[in-house]
């Protein structure tokens, strides 16, 4: 009987803050692609009518998670874009089971929710997810604390390289020279100071049997990794590269060109560790240089003021990274490879070549 | 909730779906099918890259099907046509172009070992109007084809013994077998097309007497006649014109011999006649023409026009070129030749606009020879025609589909028409008189030949495709090539799917899932039915945001942001 008193006092509460329960009735308009929605070739976690921007790298690299370790998941989220848009009360993009609880205690609540599945003898696998400064920054105790207690839990950290959600502010994930809300290029500093965290080294450090990196321009790859990371008993890590058209100040039509930048040119490696070991990378056939990464961009626009001589530094700086990135894991493939960067997103009729 | 997750259960539907993100939407995704380069250079109006898709689909014979959809004759045209849809192929501009031609031909082949009956053949109605078609050439035999898959009965009356017209009198063996040849036309034929033999318009009978009979008539007939051919007035005594020495070869392996030979002209006839007269032993076979060779100096309408592969060979098995020259003098010695003036010429634009043969003084030079060879062209022979070719050379159509001025029934297509000129164009022209000659006698409209708009290679996603080396073509080296063996090989079987698999999809759809893997809204739907546009994906604007992402990673570029109308 409190079941019914619980559901009148939530209608009321309802009325009286102008929300609505969402109608799942068959009376609710329906989508006319709702028939041929439901018998897709592919389990969906993350649905449609969810609030990102056009465009959005985190939405995707969420989607691509979620429909490859789904549907015998839950998830934990922190706070940021990715809670907000996919969860605007009274609505879920979710078609799989979700806790958010705060912006620093993701990997807290995955690591309890993974004991209590435990407990009740379900082997129901837990993904923690965050966006780079719940990761990097406010959230890294409650997970450096999961990864040593040992939980099996996948933490996924989607990469857009600075606190989106509460309007750019630099993290420690946000790279050198990239400007942000605070971060601001001008006279004083031409974009971030600092270097970007190599947070994956430190996950590694953890001697955890499995962390990766990824990126939204390689859909075979992170798919490929979740995989991996799912299999595993023990915790897993997996960073994906997932670019911000806002934030990064470009056209959303080009986040997987320029996800796919990023890492040809070097700046974002695609590296695997197991065990604080690095097993494998991927080769990129043909190094770009940084610049055509960088100036398709807003958030690196000061680097290309011909006036200003600190932008010649800046760019030959990020280049030195990158090299720097491609001399410490190899990444230069010699000669062509299926699973190098060119190769890795080949297509062919009936979908990607690449079935790993 | 009662609802269990399991790896078999789907939660229950996402409430955001109440959320209909469409709106926020200013330029929307659609799927545009554009025209690949290959089937807009295709002069019989193939689409390559349907049939292509098809072989990639591991279904043969349906890719047969659509391919003799539009031309009848893959195995010949696999073999003789020289395949401007290679030349134009995107993929051309990333390594090599798809063996297009190759693979046209292993389908023709494939159909006639198989035997696979052609499609969408109705069952004749004795009830449905008569054609006749006169000429059973490839436009001939084309026209007749069509015509009778959009339901009429066709009689071919034609004036030799066998049908096939220059495929049979004159293409050298070594390019087209005759088993081929003959397997093929007859599987045509088979149809349901009446051929009559012997039957000469002008001589055994006339347009005019036509009209009790037949409906319509098609006019295939070809260039029968040499043009005239002579330097400042001289003919040697002993002339030999290059089309009639080839069609005595073809039929009984004759040809006069001689040391050194001096052939005149450009096209097919004169390098084929070029190179017989060299594997005959000739020392010295020169072929003198105002046009150029490829190369980065010539314009396209310049080039030489003969098959590329034909090219390579002659030069191959020693055939001499000067591109760009002419004949300004005969040396003769009584009536006989021993020698030809040559001059350097271009074909530049002249005062009026239109180009001109300059000569340019000063380049003459002499080459001492035993027999000079014509192979300048034919026209239409005027028997029978008088009438319609008003004093001029050829049957000047109006149009695409043949119709000419004054004969609303009479539709005329291939070499006869006087700009045409190859196998290819001349089974593409039997097509359209076909559809012209149904929307006459049906009373209803011709098709609308607007094309598409074109797909270049700037406007595909290059990052989707590895680059592949063509395939491999088996061929015959110069010293063991005879007079009847074939001298280029069959791509077949696993390597030949292999090879349609680098088709780029140029345009279409090639279901690659970019589309459907990267739109960050899920909107983009996956079918397993074919949607309306051909392809397997719709959008759902309902929550398409319209960010673009799937229109720039199309490999194909199929999908183009238009504004939110
Ligand atoms: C040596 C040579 C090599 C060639 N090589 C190639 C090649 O490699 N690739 C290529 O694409 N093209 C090639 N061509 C050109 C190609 O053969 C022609 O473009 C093509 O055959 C034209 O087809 P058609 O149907 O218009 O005419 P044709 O093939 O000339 O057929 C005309 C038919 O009409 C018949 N006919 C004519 N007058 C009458 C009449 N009054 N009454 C009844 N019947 C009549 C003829 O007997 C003949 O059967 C070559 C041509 C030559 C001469
Ligand atoms: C303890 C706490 N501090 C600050 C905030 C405000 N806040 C909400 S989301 C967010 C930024 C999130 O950035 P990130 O984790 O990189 O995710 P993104 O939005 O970029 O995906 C901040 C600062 C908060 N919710 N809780
Ligand atoms: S007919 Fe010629 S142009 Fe057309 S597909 Fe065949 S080879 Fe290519
Ligand atoms: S790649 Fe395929 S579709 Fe594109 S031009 Fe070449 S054959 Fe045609
Ligand atoms: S990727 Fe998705 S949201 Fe973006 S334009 Fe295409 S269908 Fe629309
Ligand atoms: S992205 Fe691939 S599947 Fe989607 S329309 Fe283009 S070719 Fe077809
Ligand atoms: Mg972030």
């Amino acid at each position: 009987m409190t079941e019914i008193k619980d559901a009148q006092r939530l209608e009321e509460l309802r009325r009286k803050h102008g929300r609505l329960a969402p109608d799942l009735s068959a009376a609710a308009e329906p989508s006319p692609n709702d028939d041929v929605r439901s018998r897709q070739p592919r389990f969906c976690g993350l649905e449609s009518g969810h609030r990102a921007c056009q465009g959005c790298g985190e939405a995707l690299g969420a989607r691509l998670v979620s429909e490859t370790a789904g549907p015998d998941v839950m998830l934990s989220n922190a706070t940021g874009c990715l809670e907000v848009f996919t969860t605007p009360y009274p609505q879920s993009a979710w078609r799989v089971p979700f806790v958010h609880s705060l912006f620093e205690n993701a990997a807290a609540v995955a690591s309890g929710m993974e004991a209590a599945l435990k407990a009740k003898g379900k082997r129901t696998k837990v993904i923690a997810q965050g966006g780079d400064g719940g990761t990097y920054d406010i959230g890294f105790q409650a997970l450096s604390g999961m990864l040593e207690r040992y939980h099996n839990v996948l933490y996924v950290c989607y990469d857009n390289e600075a606190y989106m959600n509460t309007g750019i502010q630099r993290s420690g994930s946000t790279p050198h020279a990239a400007s942000t809300t605070t971060s601001p290029a001008g006279q004083e500093r031409m974009g971030k100071r600092h270097l970007k965290k190599d947070l994956l080294s430190i996950i590694a450090a953890h001697h955890v049997p499995y962390a990766a990196s990824a990126s939204v321009a390689f859909p075979v790859d992170v798919r490929r990794k979740v995989r991996r990371a799912m299999d595993v008993e023990g915790p897993t890590f997996l960073a994906i590269h997932s670019p911000c058209p806002l934030g990064w100040g470009h056209d959303g039509a080009l986040t997987i060109q320029i996800a796919r930048l990023a890492v040809e040119c070097g700046l974002y490696p695609m590296v695997e560790f197991e065990r604080g070991e690095v097993v494998s990378v991927m080769p990129i056939r043909d190094p770009k240089p940084v610049t055509e990464y960088l100036k398709v961009q807003n958030r690196y626009r000061h680097l290309f003021n011909d006036k200003d001589p600190r932008a010649r530094e800046e760019r030959e700086h990020l280049q030195a990274l990158a090299d720097f990135n491609i001399a410490r894991y190899n990444l230069k493939g010699v000669g062509e490879d299926v699973m190098d960067t060119d190769g890795l997103d080949t297509v062919r009729r009936g979908g990607p070549v690449q079935v790993m | 909730m009662s609802s269990v997750l399991t790896r078999s259960g789907y939660a229950d539907p996402a409430t955001s779906l109440n959320f209909k993100t469409g709106s926020w939407r200013t330029l929307r995704p659609v799927h545009k099918h554009a025209t690949a380069p290959c089937h807009g250079a295709c002069p019989a109006g193939e689409d390559q890259q349907a049939w292509l898709a098809k072989i990639q689909e591991n279904d043969v014979r349906a890719a047969w099907e659509t391919l003799v959809n539009i031309n009848p004759m893959p195995a010949i045209t696999g073999r003789v046509c020289p395949h401007p849809c290679e030349t134009a192929c995107n993929r051309g501009q990333l390594d090599q172009p798809i063996a297009i031609h190759n693979l046209e031909r292993w389908l023709g082949d494939e159909a006639i070992a198989n035997d696979w009956p052609y499609p969408n053949v109705p069952a004749i109605d004795s009830t449905r109007p008569k054609v006749a078609v006169i000429g059973a050439g490839p436009g001939g035999l084309s026209a007749a084809y069509h015509l009778t898959r959009r339901g009429y009965r066709v009689t071919i009356l034609e004036a030799l013994t066998e049908a096939g017209g220059l495929l049979k009198s004159a293409i050298p063996m070594t390019r087209l077998p005759r088993d081929v040849l003959d397997a093929e036309i007859s599987r045509v034929l088979e149809v349901g097309i009446d051929l009559q033999l012997r039957q000469r318009l002008g001589r055994d009978f006339q347009i005019d007497e036509l009209g009790d009979e037949y409906a319509a008539v098609f006019l295939g007939i070809g260039c029968q006649k040499s043009r005239e051919w002579s330097v400042g007035g001289a003919v040697p005594a002993d002339l030999h014109e290059g089309l009639h020495l080839l069609k005595g070869w073809v039929d009984h392996l004759s040809m006069p011999e001689a040391e050194r030979v001096v052939v005149h002209g450009g096209g097919n006839t004169a390098v084929d006649l070029c190179r017989i007269m060299k594997r005959k032993g000739a020392a010295e076979v020169t072929l003198i023409t105002a046009s150029g060779l490829p190369g980065p100096d010539t314009e396209p309408d310049d080039v030489l026009n003969v098959v590329p592969r034909e090219l390579d060979e002659a030069l191959e098995e020693g055939v001499v070129i000067i591109p760009h020259a002419t004949i300004q003098r005969l040396i003769m010695r009584g009536s006989r030749v021993v020698g030809v003036e040559m001059v350097s010429l271009k074909k530049l634009p002249g005062k009026s606009g239109r180009k001109e043969r300059i000569a340019f003084e000063g380049t003459e030079r002499v080459v001492a020879t035993d027999m000079v060879v014509p192979c300048i062209g034919e026209v239409v022979d005027p028997e029978g025609v008088a009438d319609l070719l008003h004093g001029g050379s050829y049957l000047r159509a109006r149009d695409p589909f043949g119709h000419l001025e004054d004969h609303p029934n009479v539709f005329v297509g291939g070499d006869a028409r006087g700009d045409r000129g190859t196998v290819s164009a001349a089974i593409g022209d039997g097509r359209l008189a076909a559809a012209a000659i149904d929307s006459y006698l049906s009373d209803t409209p011709l098709p609308d030949l607007t094309p598409r708009p074109p797909i270049p290679y700037a406007g595909l996603n290059l990052h989707y495709y590895e680059k592949k080396a063509r395939v491999p073509v088996p061929k015959v080296p110069p010293e063991r090539r005879t007079d009847d063996l074939e001298i280029e090989g069959a791509v077949a079987g696993a390597a030949a799917i292999a090879e349609a698999h680098r088709c780029f999809s140029c345009g279409n759809c090639l279901a690659c899932d970019n589309c459907w893997t990267l739109c960050p809204d899920n909107a983009v739907i996956k079918t397993a039915q074919l949607a309306s546009d051909g392809s397997h994906y719709l959008f759902d604007y309902d929550f398409c945001k319209g960010c673009g992402i799937c229109a720039t990673e199309c490999p194909c570029g199929y999908i183009e942001m238009i504004a939110e109308p």
